[in-house]
């Protein structure tokens, strides 16, 4: 057996941030007050209402039905939800809670989807699927939605095994090397006359903040010079309503920054497979430097002097015990991107700004 | 498809009777499930030639893939499994198991499921064969004793909080004298009929130690001929009504009426 040992979400975080994505009104996780509760803070900073059935000890001794059902009537009444999810949470679900029949007997004006996962059903990407199901079978999203994203999940999902998350034991954390030698790399190429390729393959809001670095080098070319070549996935014609308008803003953006993307390698929820087609356009660049941003051990391929950049601290100790020797952690941007509708300034993309106006030696 | 629960007090007879059916509706042609609920795992054995079968939660637990066996005239044996007396959680077990199984096993050409749930997981275990989906259909078996009637009086009672359709009574004999009325009058005073009536019998603890159901060790004894008939009575049955349960003392006042 190969225990993992650091912490990750699970499929319950996974099917609250997917009901996010389907533009519910309220998450109503059916579980302790508590469960979850990270994830809740910023999915209400997205828009989202978070609200939990609060179970008790007698709820696990007796059952929660009554409370779920009357709880489910309670905010129907007060908030006039268009869409509620009721989430399962390893409490409710070992003691066998039957949320379908309670959201039956409350019998609400709102749509109500019965997500029936737990912290332990599985990979975190189960709580999503558990979600497109419901949603499927509700008629919220096609069939044929339902199928493309399920395979992309479970892609994204071996992948984290291969190179990712899931495929060491245990990961400390990592701060990311400096910000300052990722910036002077890429100043000084531009400034020697040299070609960058920047790629985004970003997982759906993160982009908001790692689009900011194409903004910075595209910037860093029109003081100093170079070459630049830009690859994202950034079609806002696939996925749920939600993810598109996240594409079409940072398009909107990039555009009034003059970033132009030569290659669209797919939507935002594409990561999982975009990033071969990435690399395949970071092939055709044949570029002297290359910054991957957003997740980038998705894409194929990569060299140990590319300067990967992403958002989570134990994925920087993965980079860098593989090998790698430029990683920047942009730490703070899932907190940031979750209520934004404009692409965020990141702290890589002030340093780049900040090397090529000549701020720093 | 018909996907009958055996619910009914501990030790009461809910496995022989559940292997006896199985094994009648198999020799008359229709594809069987038996699907034995209880962690203990004992009540395909009469149908297995007293074998014991993988259980279905240890295959799970192992990542194999779930397989499930043929036992007695083609029956598809099955054995959820679950922890050992004092850890785990039997009843999550019998969740996810039936899960799993409506998941991945059942056929459309099936004619006939069988859970055969444990006396004693009282927790949400004890209602997922009866979640929607699963079983539509519950057969709770008593004798006319008081125990075993304010048993069944209490699962009728889980059945009615939970919306389920009891398709009726089956009286295993504990030969109590007047028994058949007794449960005949229990049954139509919680709004449901007595669907069967099996002797008490000795040939059945017989062929039950030699790995047999009635059915296959001693086809022509009377007794295999009593299983028959709660098979047919069972496939002609429309008579599916939501229990209203007795006050428990009115059981009792019930039972000495009928005494004297
Ligand atoms: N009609 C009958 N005549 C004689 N013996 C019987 C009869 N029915 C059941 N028995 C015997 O009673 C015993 C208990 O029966 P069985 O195991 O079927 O009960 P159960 O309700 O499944 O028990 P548990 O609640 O433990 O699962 C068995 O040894 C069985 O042989
Ligand atoms: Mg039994």
């Amino acid at each position: 057996m190969n225990d993992i040992l650091h912490p990750r979400p699970n499929p319950i975080i996974a099917a609250m941030y997917t009901l996010r994505d389907l533009d519910a009104d309220v998450v109503l996780m059916h579980g302790p007050a508590g469960c979850g509760f990270m994830a809740s803070r910023r999915l209400e900073e997205a828009g989202v209402h978070v609200m939990t059935t609060g179970m008790r000890e007698s709820d696990l001794i007796f059952g929660a039905e009554e409370k779920l059902v009357r709880i489910l009537r309670d905010i129907d009444d007060r908030f006039n939800p268009g869409l509620i999810g009721v989430v399962g949470t390893c409490a409710s679900m070992i003691i066998g809670e039957n949320l379908d029949g309670a959201i039956k007997k409350a019998d609400v004006q709102a749509t109500v989807l019965p997500i029936d996962i737990h912290g332990c059903s599985g990979p975190n990407t189960t709580g999503a699927i558990a979600v497109l199901d419901a949603a499927a079978s509700y008629g919220l999203i096609t069939q044929h939605e339902r199928d493309r994203q399920k395979m992309l999940l479970e892609k994204a999902t071996l992948i984290e095994k291969e190179r990712g998350l899931t495929s060491k034991s245990y990961l400390k954390p990592h701060p990311g090397t400096t910000k300052l030698s990722a910036a002077q790399a890429i100043v000084g190429t531009l400034r020697k006359g040299g070609k960058i390729s920047v790629v985004l393959n970003a997982k759906k809001e993160t982009a908001y903040g790692f689009a900011d670095i194409m903004r910075a080098v595209e910037h860093a070319r029109s003081v100093v010079g170079g070459e630049v070549h830009y690859i994202g996935n950034l079609d806002d014609k696939v996925g749920l309503p939600r993810i598109r308008r996240y594409a079409s803003n940072i398009l909107r953006d990039l555009d009034d920054a003059n970033v132009i993307i030569e290659s669209i390698t797919g939507g935002l929820d594409e990561y999982a497979v975009s990033g071969k087609k990435a690399a395949e356009a970071l092939k055709q660049c044949d570029a002297d430097l290359r910054i991957i941003a957003g997740l980038p051990h998705t894409v194929p391929d990569l060299s140990k002097n590319d300067v990967l950049v992403t958002d989570q601290a134990r994925q920087i100790r993965n980079y860098l015990e593989k090998g790698f020797t430029i990683a920047v952690g942009e730490l703070s941007t899932h907190a940031d991107v979750m209520s934004t509708h404009t692409v965020l300034r990141s702290e890589l993309g002030e340093t780049i700004r900040q090397v090529a106006d000549g701020g720093l030696a | 498809m018909r996907q009958l629960a055996i619910y009914g007090k501990g030790g009461i007879g809910k496995s022989t009777v559940s292997a006896n059916l199985a094994a009648s509706f198999a020799e008359s042609g229709l594809k069987t499930w038996y699907i034995g609920c209880d962690p203990k795992s004992d009540g395909s054995m009469t149908l297995l030639k007293g074998k014991q079968i993988p259980t279905f939660l240890e295959q799970m637990k192992d990542g194999e893939e779930t397989n499930t066996v043929e036992g007695f005239a083609g029956i598809k044996c099955v054995e959820t499994g679950g922890p050992l007396a004092g850890v785990g959680c039997a009843g999550r077990g019998i969740i996810v198991a039936v899960q799993e199984l409506s998941k991945h096993h059942f056929q459309q050409d099936d004619d006939i499921l069988i859970y055969d749930v444990p006396g004693d997981v009282v927790c949400g275990g004890f209602a997922a064969p009866v979640r929607e989906k699963y079983a539509n259909e519950v057969y709770i078996v008593t004798s006319g004793e008081y125990l075993a009637l304010y048993a069944a009086n209490n699962i009728a009672r889980g059945m009615a909080n939970l919306n389920v359709t009891l398709g009726g009574i089956i009286c295993n004999s504990r030969d109590i004298s007047d028994e058949k009325h007794i449960v005949e009058e229990f049954a139509r005073r919680i709004g449901t009929h007595l669907i069967g009536f099996i002797p008490r019998d000795g040939v059945v603890r017989d062929c039950e130690n030699h790995g047999m159901t009635v059915i296959e060790g001693a086809p022509d004894h009377k007794q295999a001929e009593a299983y028959r008939q709660l098979g047919r009575n069972i496939l002609e049955n429309t008579n599916l009504t939501i229990p209203s349960p007795m006050d428990p003392e009115d059981i009792r006042t019930m039972l000495r009426e009928m005494q004297r």
